[in-house]
């Protein structure tokens, strides 16, 4: 019997009672478009974190010095960042990098502060975006001197105005330490909300001072314990750490201990890719459960309809119709509501992920090889799940079958 | 045409054996009107079932154009009741949710006849049953004649060798039950060849032969000496009321 003319009889059933038709693929609807919403989100979500931070991570590298017993002399100094710096190939930038809390006060206004010190590079490290004037530069970053850069919002806030505030003069202060200094150049503020005028006074300045201007306000000198540097390319990240580390070993005459690590943010990011994965996979299991369930629920709306058409299976068999007809019948139909339901699923999945998508700000990611992969699996649910009724189905005796009221 | 050889059936239902047909030996020829006549329970059923090869018989033999019936797999006899055997129930066995039109294909889409030669021949079929003009109606909207005449029109598709009816008149009014004879005759006229099961008494003029059935086993076997033939054309008005002329052979002693 040709294939269309099942297919006719198939789609002939399902049409003739819609709402139980579309009941019955509501279980591998939910679980099609659930597991398409998630893979895409997932996806989605992966190339953003990649996408944001490959730029700067997959270059960055953190240095850093650790161990039970240490010495003054295996921490590290300017001189040692300069040092690697010039001789391993491939370094772009590097900066030690402090940080502290304080407050920032102009003639007009006081207000928190977040201090981050270090090199003339921190500022490719931060991709620094200015609006007006400059980051300090190496001799201004070795000589400590009393320069700063601060934030956009903390700008407009400590002067009252929205531009010129280039040679303004602030007092900085932290670690019961006060400096004057003076402004030499204001970054964009990266925070959104920082910008609204119902939270910007709340947010703390963000501010950048010389290394060395913070360590002359610093009267316990923290000893350098990590710092960043930045590779040429993503490609050359691993090998500047471990070039990086073997000079340290040498330098600091610590050829014998493993006390320096260098670890890009390219493993921070892989860890970050392993996260995604193993919550993807494990919602993406829990949404196969569902199929199944709606498998379940395909054949057992299928053992009904064939309890139903008793009757129709007798006389088919009477004028005919063989054992693999019938089972070929009602197989084809438990696949087409399998399809459709998949095809539903999937549809309703790429809206729910591009919607949701939209709303958190991650683009989704359909693939040609999920909606391949999505008719495989609807047919293959509608295969296995109809199984068992159409075989029922099928071995029916015609006489009985026929006597069915 | 139809040969049988000391068929019997037993029905087994856990403990209890009941054995349906005792033993029937039975010749039938192309051609031939044969009614078969009994009590319920005689086993005409039952014998029907085999002759239309849903059934399969316990012992005994049973030949069809000159097979062998009871060494078929069940696929085999799927394809002898698709083209072999038309068959005419008693309630009608229409398919509910297809057209007229598309229930007298059905069997034609099980031969795998292509669609252009399946409609061509199930519009012969309607239009010989005087049934053309409904065939896009569904079998709820047609009386119960008409139905039967559908479920005719079914049997005669695949160009079966014989028809075999079960009690197909007997949901039917009286007038559309003579119409129904009347088809039936003029089918055998044609060349037909008819079996129908009937607990009818009224019906056995209008055969050729009756087989009379009791527990299992033939009784009787004769010629119907005086028939009655159906009056009308093969395209059949079923407004008109059928008009009987009685045709009778003198018999020796009149």
């Amino acid at each position: 019997m040709h294939l269309t003319e099942s297919f006719k009889i198939a789609l002939d059933s399902i049409l003739s009672n819609k709402l139980r038709s579309f009941l019955t693929m509501l279980g591998i609807i939910i679980g099609i478009s659930s597991v398409i919403t998630i893979l895409a989100l997932g996806e989605g979500g992966r190339n953003y974190i990649t996408a944001t931070f490959e730029d700067i991570g997959a270059t960055t590298i953190e240095v850093s010095v650790t161990g039970d017993t240490l010495r003054d002399s295996d921490y590290f100094t300017l001189a040692d960042i300069e040092y690697l710096k010039k001789s391993v190939a491939d370094i772009k930038y590097s900066t030690p990098i402090a940080q502290a809390r304080g407050t920032i006060t102009s003639t007009k206004e006081k207000m928190t502060a977040v201090y981050s010190a270090g090199s003339q590079d921190l500022k490719y490290i931060v991709d620094a975006q200015f609006i007006e004037g400059r980051f300090f530069s190496a001799d201004e970053a070795t000589e400590g001197r009393n320069v700063v850069v601060i934030d956009e919002n903390a700008a407009k806030i400590l002067f009252g105005r929205n531009s010129n505030f280039i040679n303004e003069m602030v007092n900085i202060s932290f670690k019961n330490s006060t400096k004057r200094v003076k402004v030499i150049g204001v970054t964009k503020t990266l925070n959104p909300l920082a910008g609204s005028t119902n939270f910007g006074t709340n947010f703390p300045a963000v501010v950048y001072i010389p290394y060395n201007l913070y360590v002359g306000m610093n009267p316990e000198i923290e000893k350098i314990d990590s710092f960043f540097v930045s590779s040429a390319d993503r490609d050359s990240t691993d090998l500047v750490a471990k070039n990086i580390v073997n000079l340290l070993k040498i330098r600091k005459n610590n050829t014998d201990r493993d006390i320096y690590q260098a670890s890009s943010f390219l493993q921070a990011l892989d860890q970050i890719n392993n996260i995604i994965t193993i919550f993807t996979t494990f919602i993406g299991a829990v949404a196969a459960i569902s199929l199944v369930v709606g498998g379940i629920g395909v054949m057992n709306i299928m053992l009904v309809s064939v309890t139903e058409r008793t009757r129709e299976i007798g006389i088919r068999k009477a004028i005919g119709a063989t054992t693999t007809n019938i089972l070929f019948q009602f197989l084809t139909e438990s696949v087409i509501i399998s399809l459709i339901g998949g095809l539903i699923g999937m549809g309703l999945g790429i809206l729910l992920s591009t919607v949701g998508g939209g709303y958190v700000g991650i683009v989704p990611v359909i693939s040609i090889q999920q909606i391949v992969g999505v008719t495989l699996f609807s047919s293959a649910i509608g295969i296995f799940f109809g199984l068992y009724p159409a075989r029922k189905a099928a071995k029916m005796d015609p006489i009985d079958a026929l006597r069915y009221e | 045409m139809i040969e049988l050889n000391n068929v019997k059936k037993t029905y087994h239902t856990g403990k209890i054996s009941f054995e349906a047909l005792k033993g029937i030996s039975l010749n039938i020829e192309e051609g031939e009107f044969t009614g078969i006549i009994g009590p319920s329970g005689s086993g005409k059923s039952t014998l029907m079932n085999i002759l239309g090869c849903l059934d399969r018989v316990s012992e005994g033999t049973y030949f069809l154009e000159g097979k062998d019936i009871s060494t078929m797999k069940d696929n085999e006899l799927a394809n002898i009741r698709n083209k072999k055997i038309g068959f005419v129930f008693q309630s009608f066995n229409l398919l509910p949710r297809l057209t007229v039109f598309e229930n007298v294909e059905l069997p034609m889409i099980y031969a795998g006849i292509h669609s252009s030669l399946r409609k061509a021949k199930a519009k012969e079929a309607l239009e010989k049953v005087g049934l053309l003009e409904w065939s896009k109606h569904r079998p709820n909207e047609i009386s119960g004649g008409q139905k039967q005449r559908v479920s005719i029109a079914r049997a005669l598709c695949n160009d079966p060798s014989v028809i075999m009816a079960d009690e197909p008149t007997g949901n039917l009014d009286t007038k559309s039950a003579l119409d129904i004879m009347k088809v039936f005759q003029n089918l055998n006229d044609e060349g037909r060849t008819i079996i129908m099961i009937t607990h009818e008494t009224e019906n056995i003029p209008y055969f050729k032969r009756i087989i009379t059935f009791r527990d299992g086993l033939i009784v009787e076997d004769r010629e119907v000496l005086k028939r009655k033939i159906l009056n009308g054309s093969a395209a059949i008005d079923y407004i008109k009321i059928p008009v009987e002329d009685e045709f009778s052979i003198p018999d020796e002693n009149n």
